[in-house]
């Protein structure tokens, strides 16, 4: 055995997600966005939700907070947060108990508004306070995600501040709703190398210091390693391998999730041919027939391509593959 | 020891102030000098405001340059004008970041690649359908992708049509800037190990701009590290990413696993 066995944690479950599936009408039929993802997170936790386009990371966050585009069927066997149950509630929890953090600020924040009117936008739909008292809570807000001279910021537009400053804001305004589950939408992809690091710290106190719960969408590796603590790997709209982070990183068991990380540009000695991934991912317009990466797999059986892959079950690291030990 | 291919000499560019009382503005490009060698790939690596799409536009002649010198091929490259800068825009093929705004939505994949040889005043005819397959082929598609247009293509797919159209007037210098950024991570692979393969064959050079250091680490022979308009640091791939002088350029190459690796975080 190459990797040792994690025991499982014994955490509150704070969101609960089986067999969520997203179809979305289109004249050439309907697309399969979401195909069938399990996640469950526990409370306190940074969890990744690793994925290459198409791949239903994004469609998965929006189903959480209720924002799937018009016309498109949200099923599945458990949507629950924190005990309420999402498919009739996600509207009413946006904003209470679930925010977004996007990936682009820019265009989060409104232009034409100051800071300090983004921020009390929030705040008075979401308190009864006073003005005064609002105000001095915005400027604490702002403080709170590392932001300098917090009372001269309240008076500027987003256009004065930089990009890693807009993004402070944005998670500001996350906090200001009260919301307790972040879902945070590759909230670095934007922002050079350094200034993400420092976002991301910044998420990691956060979880420390206010309980906080995040969904950390991304296709970024690193993102994971750094702040992860674990994460649910998607392919075709189907959630293919959960574990801890550094277990998903390291010892992958799924073969799309090894073909991934042996394609990263440092996973090959210099001046080699990497290992890419051939072929594409299926249509979504298409149903899936046995194990959705089979015809992209080396090491697919016969079987794979006809009936759909168990789920392998090791501590509290699940894949699903014929493969009993998984990735060769 | 040959000639450098391209030889960047204190190159200078500054764009306009926006008022008219205004200050005069920092050089985008602030005295930058670099030697690419004939068939060896030399990746510029910057943040947002680093300078580098600056430096590869005055490359591209494409913005003007305020001093400094640029060499190409022996002959002095900023002194082409009119015709002759046409002519000798032929020994650069240049690819852009996102392949479904650089290729025509309006046209099909032979006539995507065969503009450049019309451009130059090749005749259409059996032998340029030809040249256009042999292009396509040698990016690793099929022939029946000819008649498709771009947007019936994934985005790996495009730039690999990107690829073939730089390639088309057989150039000795290929500028990139930013080729992967758009893709996907197994889809990048493709397109470092098509790159790499065209290098081999055709002992092309490259000028491969990103902010990605991991990315360009993997393919280029030489790095250099740009920050608000200067040089940081530059030199031989593997003594930066063993032993990166700058604290900077300690900085680019990230958090995460690296880092993990290295140093665990308490």
């Amino acid at each position: 055995m190459r990797c040792a066995t994690v025991k499982g944690t014994s955490a509150v479950t704070l969101l609960d997600l089986q067999g969520l599936s997203v179809t979305i009408p289109s004249p050439a039929g309907p697309v399969r966005a979401v195909r069938s993802i399990d996640l469950r997170i526990a409370k306190g936790e940074i969890h990744g939700l690793i994925g290459e386009s198409g791949c239903g990371k994004t469609m998965t966050g929006m189903a959480l907070l209720g924002l799937t585009p018009a016309g498109a069927q949200v099923a599945a066997r458990v949507f629950q947060f924190d005990g309420i149950d999402l498919s009739t509630s996600a509207a009413v929890l946006r904003g209470r108990r679930i925010a977004l953090i996007s990936q682009d600020p820019a265009a989060a924040l409104n232009p034409v508004l100051t800071i300090g009117r983004q921020m009390d936008n929030v705040l008075r739909t979401h308190s009864p306070h006073s003005e005064a008292d609002r105000r001095a809570g915005a400027v604490a807000l702002l403080a709170a995600t590392g932001l300098p001279d917090a009372d001269k910021l309240m008076t500027s537009y987003p256009h004065q501040l930089s990009g890693g400053m807009q993004q402070r804001v944005v998670i500001a305004q996350a906090l200001a709703t009260g919301a307790d589950f972040l879902i945070a939408d590759e909230p670095t992809t934007a922002l050079d190398v350094a200034v993400g690091a420092q976002v991301l710290a910044l998420l990691r106190q956060l979880v420390a210091d206010r309980g906080l719960t995040i969904l950390m969408i991304t296709h970024d590796m690193d993102v994971v390693a750094a702040v992860c603590d674990r994460a649910t790997v998607l392919y075709a709209g189907l959630s293919v391998e959960t574990g801890p982070a550094s277990a998903i990183l390291t010892c992958p068991r799924h073969p799309y999730a090894a073909a991934l990380l042996a394609a990263l540009p440092d996973a090959a000695p210099h001046g080699q041919r990497l290992a890419a991934i051939d072929g594409q991912i299926p249509p979504s317009t298409k149903p899936i027939s046995g194990c959705a990466f089979a015809p992209r797999c080396p090491a697919a059986m016969t079987l794979c391509h006809t009936v759909s892959p168990p789920v392998r079950v090791q501590g509290d690291h699940l894949w699903a593959c014929h493969l009993a030990e998984g990735a060769p | 020891m040959t000639a450098p291919l391209l030889d960047v000499h204190n190159l200078v560019v500054r764009y306009k102030p926006r008022g008219l009382f205004a200050a005069a503005a920092k050089p985008a490009v602030d005295r930058v000098s670099l030697s690419l060698p004939a068939g060896s790939t030399l990746g510029v690596v910057g943040e947002s405001g680093s300078g580098k799409s600056s430096l590869l536009r005055a490359v591209l002649r494409l913005v003007p340059v305020e001093s400094g010198s640029i060499t190409l091929d022996g002959q002095d490259w900023l002194a082409a004008h009119g015709p002759a800068l046409r002519r000798a825009r032929h020994s650069i093929g240049f690819v852009a970041q996102n392949p479904f705004l650089s290729l025509s939505p309006r046209l099909t994949i032979a006539q995507i690649l065969a503009e450049p040889l019309l451009a130059r005043g090749d005749k259409p005819g059996a032998a340029m359908q030809d040249r256009i397959a042999v292009l396509l082929s040698r990016c690793g598609l099929p022939p029946d992708f000819l008649p498709r247009r771009a947007r019936e293509l994934s985005g790996g797919q495009a730039q690999r049509v990107a690829i073939a159209r730089a390639l088309a007037l057989s150039p000795r210098l290929l500028v990139l800037d930013e080729p992967t950024s758009a893709l996907d991570v197994s889809v990048q692979a493709q397109i470092l190990n098509l790159l790499m393969d065209l290098k081999a064959d055709f002992g092309l050079s490259m000028l491969f701009v990103t902010h990605n250091l991991k990315v360009v680490a993997h393919i280029a022979d030489q790095l250099m590290v740009m920050r608000q308009g200067s040089v940081v640091e530059s030199g031989a791939t593997e003594r930066i990413m063993s032993a990166a002088e700058q604290l900077y350029t300690q900085e680019l190459m990230g958090f995460g696993r690296r880092a993990q690796k290295s140093a665990p975080t308490s």
